[in-house]
């Protein structure tokens, strides 16, 4: 009974005041940046990291913890009121909240993502208590070559299931590839595509590609159909909760999502996008009321959100027991460690499991806050969405600039960022998925870290990477997740059916 | 049919757009591809030189951005092609534009003037680019916001923000 001892000690750590204060906090500051229409839970941590510099390391992540899972939930609220996603992962919600509350029952909507996401939060926390800790021990066996197949995998899944087409899932993720690789080889020291740029030795962080893809990226791109975009906030005049058979219909939803989308977020598959996708799908064909689909089914709303919340816990699983971070939220978490020299990894549930297990019983604790707060609340954050759009991004653009230049007042760190927002905008305007491109910067370091290290080892012999056993399934994972889209249309082909759709596509790859 | 109605010209400039994101991909790479000679290959023996994933980097870049020119032109994608014609059709560059421009002035400005003073001044700019016609309400909150923030990083939160012109005011 380790795992509970440990669980135990982190409780008796994080419910002391000060943490319980910074976990409320989290939660509060969460949903109010959440809620904010085009602002997602990756952007959110992103422009709340300089609030954090002086807190302790437990303290801090307790907070993001937090920050996370109010970001998640007021970007639900959004998407059912606003029909504006705040990222790919709330994009499912969107179908049937955005209809339930057209039809006056916003309500119930609210109150079966908030009550779904209690659930789920909790389910797949539990999960995440007994699950981590064997990975971690299990992650001790991992070498280089099997680290970087790994990397491997996540890129390959990334781009090949997210967004509407490979080819531009790979530019991007070349993309991020290429900004990963600016500044000092770590194992050389030499520069690298600095291109004579002092500012650029140190390499471009993760940071400031996050708020220039998504803050500024997002801000141009906004300005740039500013005229042709109507807001239109839909009122709740009901009461936020749901009657019986609404409850009856969310339950088994609730637990389908949490069981799709804490496995699918443990994968090194980007996150919550697939899972929200897929337990769309399962609802739909599994309900009894098909009328009902896009006119407002609790179904399609209830799943996609418990899914959306599974899969945090489950992105964490591969961030803290392997320092693999697979979303865009999960790398700015990373950076969040790492600001306290803190290397997730297999390690640090030897070196801190203070730490660790302080975070996951936070976790626990930051769920019920959510619910506490949020249904109570909720009107104060509906207010929130009828801020002006013109005032939002100002607002917007005036927290990323300081985002970046708080983190060493550097022009060029601004400038840097700025540039990045316009290809993210350009990204955008010509169909590229950013998503890929994130994940690049992020994992770069580690695939290439790795990857050096397997081949020093092996003396330069390159079948390492496919005569271990582990290696060699990871990469067969990768090259399996690069067929898997096209298999219907190869079937429809075989049996030469006429071939109606392309290749299945999960969600539309604008993560942020 | 309304103004925004895509119309053969939005259709073309789509078309060249995605060109010549094409062309720049393959010349980025092209770029990259000579950056790689100017790195060093570091002293000792080293089995994997850090020129490897550059190189790789590169190419993909090239090849990449051909197959995309491809696509954008002999076995042309004509679902991106509709897409990108629709956003043609609805995309105003001035704004954009503007909106760039200023974020380039207040990132300027943050040092000479200080944090607040450039915040204050940035807020209702920008506001107005992206469409407030509230001018004295956007001033109002950028100096609230400027004030705020600067007072919050450098007080409680012990983040250093330049004071500029306020020096030994604020």
């Amino acid at each position: 009974m380790d795992v509970l001892t440990n669980l135990l000690h982190g409780f008796a750590s994080a419910l002391t005041p000060q943490y319980l204060l910074l976990a409320a906090l989290g939660v509060t500051l969460g949903t109010a940046i959440g809620v904010l229409p085009g602002i997602g839970p990756a952007l959110t941590v992103a422009l709340l990291l300089p609030l954090t510099y002086n807190f302790d390391p437990t303290g801090a992540l307790i907070m993001f913890a937090g920050i996370y899972y109010g970001g998640m939930y007021g970007g639900s609220t959004t998407s059912i009121l606003l029909n504006t996603p705040g990222e790919s992962a709330s994009v499912a919600t969107t179908f049937e909240g955005f209809a339930m509350a057209k039809s006056g029952r916003g309500g119930a909507a609210l109150a079966t993502a908030a009550v779904g996401s209690f659930v789920a939060g909790t389910i797949s926390t539990l999960l995440l208590t007994f699950v981590a800790p064997v990975v971690a021990r299990l992650a001790l066996l991992f070498q280089p070559a099997d680290y970087f197949s790994l990397t491997v995998l996540a890129f390959m899944s990334v781009t090949a299931l997210v967004g509407k087409s490979l080819l531009r899932g790979m530019i991007s993720l070349f993309i991020g590839l290429f900004i990963g690789l600016i500044g000092i080889d770590v194992l050389t020291g030499q520069p690298r595509l600095t291109f004579g740029m002092t500012e650029l030795l140190d390499g471009i962080d993760v940071v400031v590609v996050a708020v220039g893809l998504f803050a500024v990226g997002e801000a141009l791109y906004v300005a740039s159909q500013m005229r042709h975009t109507k807001e239109e906030i839909l009122p709740v005049n009901t009461s936020v909760w749901m009657n019986r058979d609404e409850w009856r219909r969310s339950w088994p939803a609730w637990l389908r999502g949490t069981l799709l989308g804490f496995p699918f977020g443990a994968l090194p598959a980007g996150g919550a996008e697939i899972p929200t996708f897929l337990s769309y799908t399962t609802e739909k064909r599994l309900s009894k009321n098909k009328e009902e689909w896009g006119h407002g089914a609790i179904e399609g709303v209830a799943g996609p959100e418990a899914a959306n919340n599974a899969a945090f816990s489950g992105v964490l699983v591969p961030l803290l027991t392997l320092g693999l971070p697979t979303s865009a939220t999960a790398a700015i978490l990373l950076v969040a460690f790492q600001i306290y020299n803190l290397q997730p990894g297999p390690l640090l549930f030897q070196k801190s499991p203070e730490l660790i297990w302080a975070l996951i019983a936070s976790l626990y604790i930051g769920n019920v806050m959510l619910l506490v707060l949020n249904l109570p609340l909720i009107r104060i954050w509906i207010k929130i969405l009828a801020i002006p759009r013109s005032v939002l991004y100002a607002g917007i653009l005036v927290f990323g600039t300081l985002g970046v230049y708080s983190l060493s007042n550097s022009f060029v760190d601004v400038m840097i960022m700025y540039a990045i927002g316009v290809l993210g905008f350009i990204m955008r305007r010509y169909g590229f998925p950013v998503g890929p491109t994130i994940l690049g910067v992020i994992l770069l370091p580690m695939a290439e870290a790795q990857f050096r290290r397997a081949l020093s080892i092996s003396q330069g012999d390159p079948s390492v990477f496919f005569t271990r056993p582990l290696s060699l399934g990871l990469l067969v994972a990768a090259a399996g997740a690069l067929l898997l889209p096209y298999i219907p249309v190869l079937i429809a082909r075989l049996r030469r059916k006429p071939v109606d759709a392309g290749r299945v596509v999960f969600g539309e790859g604008q993560e942020d | 049919m309304t103004p925004d109605d895509p119309k053969p010209a939005h259709s073309a400039r789509a078309l060249f757009g995605l060109r010549l994101a094409a062309l720049t991909v393959i010349s980025l790479g092209g770029i990259i591809l000579t950056q790689v000679s100017q790195i060093g290959t570091g002293a000792g023996f080293i089995v994997v030189g850090p020129r490897i994933f550059p190189t790789v980097v590169g190419v993909g870049f090239v090849v990449l951005g051909l197959l995309f020119l491809l696509r954008t032109t002999v076995l042309l994608d004509r679902d991106l092609v509709a897409e990108v014609t629709t956003e043609e059709a609805t995309t105003e560059w001035s704004t954009t534009i503007l909106a760039l421009l200023s974020l380039v002035a207040y990132a300027s400005l943050l040092h000479p003037l200080g944090y607040t003073l450039a915040t204050a001044l940035f807020f209702p700019v920008a506001g107005r680019i992206l469409g407030s016609s509230r001018l004295r309400r956007d001033i109002i909150i950028g100096l609230a916001l400027g004030f705020a923030i600067y007072l919050i990083f450098t007080r409680v939160l012990g983040v250093r923000l330049p004071a500029g012109l306020l020096t030994g005011i604020l």
